[in-house]
């Protein structure tokens, strides 16, 4: 199910992780040493994923100090459960980029949502690896690069579902479309990123 | 690979979290019983996920590390699966002293076996006591109604009262008599019964003493088989008896 990079056209990728260390472990090793109760893991993880995690809060919140809250829950959340994470079911890039939106999504909307089992029940495939730094730059690019080729409505709908955390009802509302207009908005705007981002 | 075209159109936006609550419970029931659809929602999340990327991107501040760390300073994870670990806790005890109540039971059961066994064993031996006991009552019985019984009584002199004795006699069947008024004997003496065939010595029909109304018998002695009979008589001997008569007569019957 983890398809870290090794589907991926982009060569460097291996190239840099081969040469990497053991600060460098992939994700699976590193979520074992965290479940072993190993800090420095921890903070390897944190050094990966961080500042995803944290982007992505703040453009959902807009708000710097309960984003950083989302932070600290969610890398505190993976420190409790580490042992719950079953690589073979999804990757954790892939997890924490969920988690970060669905928990800013909930605290922009004072949901109280249940999502300390997420990482059990909540299975993530993502087609790409970003346990690199120098990937995920390039993955951002891409997918940005993506993002600005789509039709400027698409891209609204889209960015309003994903990053408010609305529905496609509640999208209608706030831009005055037809329902039926919005959810083809979406799926075309889907769509769209599929074939750009699939190599 | 298309099998529900009614919910894959909807699979990217319930990934987005753009359905309605009740769409995405439709659907999330639907993915309950649908390994397929599963799969495409998982793989959807993974797409959603990316849209994350687009986000500007902005470091934390150094803090949250801090606290972070802070944080989980002297909390251990969690030890997989909370549930079963917790299981094992509470079952571990409880399965000791499972087996320790077995192995009492097992040892009562044991005890009890044995006692089992051992009352088997002595209804068997009781059984078979009855048994011979029954033969014997039958033979007895067979012998007294058997028509070519012959029945002899045995007196003594005039004697008062008489000492008497009774044989039933049946050459293939065996032997019964019946003594009463015998006198009783001085210790290291006994009554011995004779069978005096038509031809050779008395046959010894075996040993007995009387009780205090003077009253004894024989019942089914040992004895040769077809030995036609000519008289049969009881004598003194010696305790444990002896192979020819040597003491007195004191009953004599003669065959008919």
């Amino acid at each position: 199910m983890i398809r870290e990079g090794f589907e991926m056209e982009n060569s460097g990728t291996l190239q840099s992780r081969s040469a990497n260390s053991r600060a460098h472990d992939g994700d699976a090793a590193l979520m074992r040493r965290i479940a072993s109760g190993d800090e420095t893991a921890l903070a390897a993880v944190y050094h990966r994923y961080a500042k995803l995690v944290y982007s992505v809060a703040l453009r959902v919140l807009r708000n710097a100090d309960v984003a950083e809250e989302v932070l600290q829950d969610i890398f505190y959340q993976l420190w409790r459960s580490a042992s719950a994470f079953n690589p073979s079911r999804g990757s954790l890039s892939g997890w924490l980029l969920v988690c970060a939106r669905n928990r800013a999504i909930s605290r922009l909307r004072e949901r109280t949502g249940e999502l300390a089992a997420e990482l059990r029940e909540q299975t993530v495939v993502l087609k790409m690896n970003l346990e690199d730094d120098l990937v995920q730059t390039q993955q951002i690019s891409r997918v940005r690069a993506a993002l600005e080729k789509l039709q400027p409505a698409h891209r609204q709908a889209l960015e309003l579902a994903y990053f408010e955390g609305l529905t496609h009802t509640e999208i209608a509302r706030r831009t005055g479309e037809p329902l039926g207009t919005v959810k083809t908005r979406l799926r075309a705007a889907v769509d769209f990123l599929k074939r750009a981002l699939n190599p | 690979m298309n099998g529900h075209p009614q919910f894959e159109e909807d699979l990217d936006l319930y990934a987005l979290g753009a359905l309605e609550r009740e769409e995405a419970q439709e659907l999330e029931s639907h993915l309950e019983t649908c390994p397929e659809c599963k799969q495409k929602v998982e793989e959807a999340r993974g797409r959603a996920a990316l849209l994350a990327l687009a986000a500007p991107p902005q470091d934390p501040p150094r803090h949250v590390r801090e606290r972070l760390l802070k944080q989980i300073a002297g909390r251990r994870p969690e030890q997989r699966p909370a549930r079963l670990a917790a299981f094992w806790q509470w079952a571990t005890p409880a399965l000791a002293a499972l087996s320790l109540v077995l192995a009492v039971w097992a040892m009562a059961l044991r005890t009890r076996n044995k006692e089992l066994y051992r009352q088997v064993r002595e209804l068997e031996g009781t059984q078979q006591t009855m048994n011979a006991e029954l033969t014997r009552a039958r033979a007895v019985l067979e012998l007294l109604t058997a028509p070519d019984t012959t029945k002899v009584t045995l007196v003594a002199g005039e004697a008062h009262p008489a000492p008497q004795g009774k044989v039933f006699y049946h050459p293939r069947r065996g032997l019964l008599f019946y003594a009463a008024n015998l006198p009783a004997l001085p210790s290291g003496k006994t009554y011995q019964l004779w069978l005096v065939p038509t031809h050779g010595n008395p046959i010894s029909a075996g040993i007995f003493q009387t009780d205090a109304h003077g009253n004894g018998e024989v019942l089914l002695p040992q004895l040769p088989a077809e030995v036609a009979a000519k008289a049969f008589a009881v004598t003194v001997e010696p305790a444990g008896g002896v192979p020819q008569p040597t003491g007195p007569k004191v009953l004599v019957g003669l065959t008919a």
